[in-house]
């Protein structure tokens, strides 16, 4: 299997070696940009299969690389940034990046966050039989075929709404998915900006499928941004 | 400026009404000049109220003397002093302008007073704060930092001569000191939150309360994995005003604190409650209590790493952080020791968004 390569745009050298370190040492081909222009060039030269872009460069802003990198090509890029700027993160987002990884972070987040928004975007160049082959997680399965989510053994009744939200986080699983992102794919493109709909739905679908909605098994918050739901086991495991 | 401004507009504005009414009655047959003196007292007092200073009641009180003199008794239209009682009208409004006046500065002033010291309040407040984080940061700081230096440097010196668990064992401790660092940081962090906004109030928004939790819990869980937390909250949907991140600090450090301060290894007991005007967040847990000198003072951030008796540093920095952002919030939050272990609660007020 030919090995995914990794673009680590990044200044600082300390967190640009250690991320270097832990890919290379699970099969990544690593190439490292300490400032935005030279980041560019990589792409350009090389085109990466991923990104790793931090927020906070030197010569110009990240959200500049994204802008610019998404006027061609759609490779995954993952964003670096501080936890508690929300609004910076959904930027991002909204501007193409894929996903967003909070500082400081683990080596398994990380390698989580790669496989995810890589099996995202190969999804979108190859065959569409994923949107056929169940969903697996923990005890959930959600049979999109036949439009079945299940506990365990038991079916679990859902609006179609619920169902449509559920089914969308499942085919971005792992992946964070904006509140606008979702509000646009469920209601439509005419969708009011007001989340609280969005939210007052979840918290139904939370009651419906998880044991302690406070603490949930299946679909997390990421508080400001959106929802991420947990990452597909089988995927993780033939990626991994 | 414009405060003469106004205040000369009210007073000519009153004035007129006060004689363009005095007008009417007299027009309509009312000749009794004790009438219309009692329009301009009237008109006396309430601008002696409205304005600032002495000023203005005194010249108003002349303008009424001069204007029931004037207008209003005979001979009209035309100034006479001969007046019977005429002295003792003068004294009466003079007085009553002064009066009026002289109450309400001395209660202007008092009020402006009040409002001073509380501001001040709650600088020093502020202050205190401050200077525990300051406190906090130079000692507690540089305990973890003197252990994460150490142990690298170990590391790299001694590589050859160190067993595998030493080395594992080196490693991990940089590890945990630096989470624990990272915590702080956070913590600090969250002040800066506070301190950004005026008047000390926070930006709300709504959120769904069982979202922030779990938020909370996770990240607790991420750097914590071995702990238990059971959550009972009401079975309805809940959105309350807040700002997320600051709430989600509060629970992380009552958790944390319950988790690592009480001794016990039983799950920690989250429960919310909602009430008609607010919603009461309570953690729990199973431990060995506080200490029944220390709970006054608890949120006061006093009892920092170094006066801890069970070994682990003290959390004291963290529930003043808890007690800032709960007030901010327009919240209560206290302490209390129940038959086994400690209980924190603290409450949320279900206010609409300005």
């Amino acid at each position: 299997m030919p090995k995914f390569s990794v673009l680590i745009i990044e200044d600082e050298k300390n967190i640009q070696t250690f991320m270097g370190k832990v890919l290379k040492r699970h099969d990544y081909r690593v190439l490292c940009a300490d400032t935005g222009t030279q980041g560019l060039d990589l792409i350009r030269s090389q085109c990466p299969d991923i990104i790793l872009l931090d927020l906070g460069l030197p010569d110009m802003s990240g959200n500049k690389v994204i802008s610019e990198v998404r006027t061609w090509t759609s490779t995954p890029i993952i964003v670096i940034s501080a936890r508690t700027a929300e609004h910076e993160k959904v930027q991002a987002l909204d501007l193409g990046a894929d996903d967003y990884i909070t500082k400081p972070f683990g080596t398994s987040e990380l390698l989580a966050r790669i496989r995810a928004s890589l099996r995202h975007s190969n999804r979108l160049r190859t065959d569409s039989t994923f949107y056929i082959r169940p969903y697996r997680h923990g005890e959930m399965t959600l049979d999109f075929s036949r439009r079945l989510l299940k506990i365990g053994q038991d079916t679990v009744h859902l609006t179609p709404i619920e169902y449509k939200i559920v089914a969308f986080l499942a085919q971005n699983s792992g992946k964070v998915v904006t509140y606008s992102t979702i509000l646009s794919n469920v209601w439509g493109p005419y969708a009011d900006d007001d989340n609280k709909i969005l939210r007052v739905n979840m918290a139904n679908i939370r009651r419906k499928i998880e044991v302690d909605p406070a603490q949930p098994k299946y679909i997390y918050t990421e508080v400001g941004v959106g929802y991420r739901m947990a990452e597909d086991e089988e995927d993780s495991q033939s990626a991994g | 400026m414009k405060r003469i401004f106004s205040d000369v507009l009210f007073t000519v504005i009153l004035l007129a009404a006060a004689t363009g009414l005095s007008f009417c009655f007299f027009h309509f047959g009312n000749k009794n000049p004790s009438n219309i003196t009692v329009i301009y007292i009237l008109a006396l007092i309430l601008i002696a109220l409205k304005t600032t200073g002495y000023f203005y009641g005194i010249a108003t009180a002349l303008f009424c003397v001069v204007a029931v003199n004037y207008f209003f008794s005979y001979p009209y239209f035309r100034i006479d002093f001969s007046l019977t009682g005429y002295p003792v009208n003068f004294i009466g409004m003079l007085a009553i302008s002064l009066i009026t006046s002289a109450t309400t500065t001395a209660l202007k002033k008092q009020r402006l007073a009040i409002a001073e010291r509380e501001k001040e309040l709650a600088e020093a407040d502020r202050e205190k704060l401050r200077a525990n984080l300051l406190r906090a940061v130079s000692h507690d700081l540089r305990t973890p930092l003197t252990s994460i230096i150490g142990s690298s440097s170990s590391f790299l010196e001694n590589y050859g001569d160190l067993s595998e668990a030493d080395r594992l064992e080196l490693v991990s401790n940089i590890k945990e000191d630096s989470e624990w660092l990272l915590n702080m940081v956070e913590n600090l962090l969250t002040v800066t939150r506070i301190d950004d906004t005026s008047d000390n109030k926070v930006k709300k928004s709504a959120e769904v309360v069982e979202e922030v939790v779990s938020e909370a819990i996770r990240r607790l869980q991420k750097r914590l994995p071995d702990v238990r937390i059971r959550v009972s909250m009401p079975t309805d949907f809940l959105m309350l005003p807040m700002d997320p991140t600051l709430i989600e600090q509060v629970l992380i450090n009552l958790l944390e604190n319950a988790v690592v301060h009480s001794g016990s290894t039983k799950p920690v007991d989250l429960t919310i409650r909602e009430e008609d005007a607010l919603v009461v967040f309570s953690v729990r847990d199973h431990g060995k209590g506080i200490d029944s000198s220390a709970l006054p003072h608890i949120f006061e951030g006093q009892q920092l790493s170094a006066e801890t008796s069970d070994g682990h540093r003290g959390m004291g920095i963290g529930l003043s952080i808890c007690r800032t952002i709960i007030q901010a919030h327009g919240g209560t939050i206290r302490a209390e020791n129940r038959e086994k272990g400690a209980e924190f609660i603290f409450t949320l007020p279900k206010e609409k968004e300005n």
